[in-house]
């Protein structure tokens, strides 16, 4: 389900078999990815339309409410 | 400004290392890029691919990559119902593993097959940096720059075009502006073991049915030395229940439930398969894109092996051809590449995505599953209305 507030995802490194349909979907303009190639673990994601844990083969993504100093993160502008 | 070279392509699988050799057979200076340490891996691809394809696209066939040779399929209704069509039967003198005989596909393994045409490519004349990561491109006067890490040092490579064939999760598309983006109800989520223990007959066996495999299918292929490999796909708009959960599923509950008894798990690979339209623009300024990276995926079989390849040919020769007569390197006269690849399969990739967008619109699951199985038993059959693809 689609959330109203960013949140920052977290990976279960074990169970994730680095299939890569987490990056394929995501939706976000710029890059949003980690040096695994899954989704960035390493900042908020502002969308969160949660697709990305939806589709994960062996669910391995979790999330967690983005610390609220990050709640002003906008992603850079091209 | 002087280029580096001809061209750059980024990722080194079947579509990228096969641009890259008929791009540098054909006299082009080329630099072929990979970020992995070793190609094809994690594997996230079941690995068949049909003897026609390999020849078409001028891969020799090799012992390095094959894995299991194969003769036919075997499609099945959810039901247990099964239509098999084995050349072996059909046409024995001219399929089989006897003396003079061919299979009439294989199963690869994808970290040989991946690195057996970056060899060849190499041997073309390519050059190949592998730990090489894209991070930008930019354009200046005329050129591409692309920004890449190699290992930890930061390169600048000047080129005339960039060949985007960085699979499923493409950057470089999206860096040129271009509309990459998958539907969630596009995107197979996909699951498979690699296991002992299974028996399996030189047949690509595909199980069609919501109740195994939601807007997919599940597979068993062999996959040489006696093992065999059980996966399937689900789109999860459709279901609410992972990969991994449908697959488990299926090999306790299904008809084949059995025969997988003493099934042992030898490796767990994953992937995404799109089975979605190709990209509608599949070029920028100094840019292409090829394979996966353009959605160039036979969106009924999901299969992107074939497709690749024969659109790293067209786009080896397409590059070629331009470079050697212009120095016009603007989206306009890329254009052309996306021109001949619709002529040899995007038209026939588009037809393929209606059929199936057709299957998937309906509600009733019955009229779905006979849908699909009677798609697929046609597609596969040796009077296929379908040119293979």
């Amino acid at each position: 389900m689609a959330k109203s507030e960013p949140v920052l995802f977290s990976i279960s490194w074990n169970a994730c078999i680095q299939c890569g349909v987490c990056v394929a979907i995501c939706p976000q303009e710029k890059s949003f990815i980690s040096h695994f190639d899954t989704i960035a673990v390493d900042r908020p994601c502002e969308i969160a339309c949660m697709i990305c844990e939806n589709i994960c083969p062996v669910s391995a993504i979790d999330h967690s409410p983005a610390p609220a100093f990050n709640y002003t993160f906008k992603p850079e502008q091209t | 400004m002087k280029a580096d070279y001809d061209v750059v392509v980024v990722g080194s699988g079947p579509g990228g290392a096969t641009t890259a050799k008929f791009a540098s057979e054909a006299g082009l200076r080329v630099l072929l890029l990979d970020k992995r340490q070793e190609l094809g891996a994690p594997v996230q691809c079941s690995g068949a691919v049909s003897r026609h394809a390999l020849l078409e696209n001028e891969v020799l066939i090799s012992d390095e990559f094959i894995q299991e040779a194969i003769y036919g399929f075997s499609i099945y209704h959810s039901s247990g119902e099964n239509i098999q069509t084995d050349y072996r039967l059909l046409k024995p003198e001219e399929y089989g593993n006897a003396e003079g005989r061919v299979p009439l596909g294989y199963v690869v393994d994808r970290r040989r097959f991946d690195r057996y045409l970056m060899t060849q490519a190499e041997r073309h004349g390519v050059e190949v940096l592998l730990k090489a990561e894209a991070l930008d491109m930019q354009i200046e006067s005329g050129l591409a720059i692309l920004k890449v890490r190699h290992f930890n040092e930061e390169l600048n490579i000047r080129c005339s075009v960039v060949v985007a064939a960085d699979g499923l999760q493409s950057q470089v598309g999206k860096w040129a502006g271009l509309q990459t983006h998958i539907k969630f109800t596009e995107l197979a989520s996909c699951l498979q073991f690699v296991t002992d223990g299974v028996e399996a007959d030189g047949l690509l066996e595909i199980i069609t049915g919501h109740k195994w495999a939601p807007g997919g299918y599940a597979w068993v292929f062999p996959k040489g030395h006696g093992y065999t490999e059980i996966g399937l796909g689900v789109i999860c708009s459709m279901t609410p229940h992972n990969a991994q959960q449908h697959l488990d599923q299926f090999l306790k509950n299904s008809f084949m439930k059995e025969r997988f008894k003493n099934a042992k798990i030898l490796e767990v690979q994953g992937g995404g398969v799109p089975l979605s339209h190709p990209l509608r623009t599949q070029y920028a300024n100094n840019l292409i894109l090829v394979g996966d990276a353009a959605r160039q995926v036979n969106p009924i079989t999901g299969g992107g092996i074939h497709t690749a390849l024969t659109a790293g040919r067209i786009a080896g020769k397409f590059l070629a051809q331009h470079l050697q007569n212009s120095s016009d390197f603007s989206a306009q006269s890329m254009s052309q590449y996306q021109d001949l690849w619709m002529a040899v399969n995007g038209k026939k990739m588009w037809e393929l995505y209606e059929i199936k967008s057709s299957i998937f619109r309906m509600d009733n699951i019955e009229e779905r599953d006979q849908a699909l199985y009677k798609t697929m038993s046609e597609y596969f059959s040796p009077n296929s209305p379908f040119k293979k693809i």
